[in-house]
């Protein structure tokens, strides 16, 4: 039988990353993804005990920490409008081409309405299939389905308008 | 599987293990090659979301949690000792309360209670006479006396009456043992003028200081004994 600490530091050790990534994409700041992310295992040690089945422990984690996102939103509403400053201050950190073509395509997820937007982040970063999303975000699984779809699409779209404009801008 | 089903499936799930979906892919180039586009994307998306994690995350968190662990059982262990000391309180009460408040509620009970507990120690035909001046000696404690004897007088001492100082008398009846209580008034315990239970009978009679208190078995006539009581004593103040 492990311990309650023991199967906490597990927890930690094992999805920290994946909830810090995902706070990150949330809030687009480390300082608050990192309090986020705090906060979440913070109150998942104290409901430790109502977590059964330690296949659940991501998705468990993942409605946490939305919770806390929803309820920083509360508590500031005008930290809404920090989102596009964030992505500025950002930029600083690009050097390679690699890190242009991940700004940008943050960029594109970001400028998704984020109904189609947040599934997407779930399924490629959570690696969560179809019906954990629904659960988590209290949807139907075709709606899910639909706006994954869509999400994509425009994406796809968005890539193709680039590789256009850039042929221009080579030409 | 035609075109739009399939890039709808893909579109949904690049990373579909649907039969339909990968037989199509097998037998269409096409479709092959817009599930590698597709696919692309997601690894540019996971990429993208890919950011480094601070140093030393896991660590700080893991302390975090010791650190409010900590001073939650800090609280936690404030409020036994709290919880213990009140339980200590109130076990002290309760001691108190039941230590020196009555378990009966009026002068009735406590004396049938009284007379069945020492039942066997009188033989209603005991040979034993107490003379009358001996019985006026222990009521001079009472500032009474009696004129003249009841009856046969079998037992005489003082006694506890739910805690005072009392005067236990008993006088042989027609059937068993008649008891006599002179007890000092008191608040504790409610005056009640006749009481009975299947067995015994009782009545009581308020004098200024003190109740007599007469209890005997239903063959008695305790108006009888009521009466001559009334008439032989008195107190002095």
């Amino acid at each position: 039988m492990m311990t309650k600490q023991v199967r906490y530091e597990a927890l930690v050790k094992a999805l920290h990353g994946d909830l810090y990534r995902y706070a990150y994409w949330l809030c687009n700041n480390k300082q608050v993804a990192e309090d986020l992310v705090q906060e979440t295992f913070l109150r998942a040690w104290r409901a430790l005990d109502s977590l059964k089945d330690e296949k659940a422990a991501k998705s468990w984690l993942i409605t946490i920490l939305r919770r806390e996102n929803a309820r920083r939103f509360e508590r500031k509403r005008f930290e809404m409008s920090e989102y596009e400053e964030a992505t500025i201050t950002d930029t600083q950190s690009i050097t390679t081409e690699q890190n242009i073509e991940n700004h940008w395509l943050r960029e594109k997820i970001a400028q998704l309405p984020p109904e189609y937007s947040e599934p997407l982040v779930l399924q490629v970063l959570g690696g969560f299939s179809g019906d954990d999303i629904a659960e988590i975000l209290s949807l139907n699984k075709n709606t899910v389905m639909t706006r994954l779809f869509r999400a994509r699409n425009q994406l796809k779209e968005a890539l193709a308008d680039e590789s256009v404009n850039r042929g221009i801008y080579n030409g | 599987m035609d075109d739009l089903s399939f890039r709808r499936a893909i579109y949904t799930d690049p990373k579909t293990q649907d039969t339909d979906v990968l037989t199509a892919m097998l037998a269409d180039d096409k479709k092959k090659q817009f599930s590698q586009e597709i696919n692309q994307l997601d690894e540019s998306i996971m990429q993208a979301l890919n950011v480094p994690i601070p140093d030393g995350l896991s660590d700080k968190l893991i302390l975090r949690q010791s650190l409010a662990n900590h001073q939650a059982n800090k609280r936690k262990s404030r409020i036994h000792l709290a919880l213990a000391a009140s339980l200590a309180i109130i076990g002290g009460l309760l001691l108190n309360f039941v230590q020196f408040s009555s378990a009966y509620n009026n002068l009735g009970d406590y004396a049938l209670a009284h007379v069945y507990h020492e039942q066997g120690h009188f033989n209603n035909n005991s040979s034993t006479q107490i003379s009358l001046k001996n019985l006026n000696d222990k009521m001079a404690t009472f500032d009474g006396s009696f004129k003249r004897s009841l009856g046969k007088l079998l037992f005489a001492d003082y006694c506890r009456f739910d805690g005072m100082k009392s005067l236990h008398l008993v006088f042989q009846g027609t059937t068993s043992p008649v008891t006599v209580f002179i007890v000092p008034k008191d608040e504790q315990l409610n005056f009640i003028s006749n009481f009975n239970d299947n067995k015994l009978f009782g009545s009581s009679i308020a004098f200024k200081h003190s109740n007599i208190i007469v209890v005997a078995d239903k063959n008695e006539s305790l108006s009888e004994w009521k009466r001559s009581i009334q008439e032989t004593v008195s107190f002095s103040t």
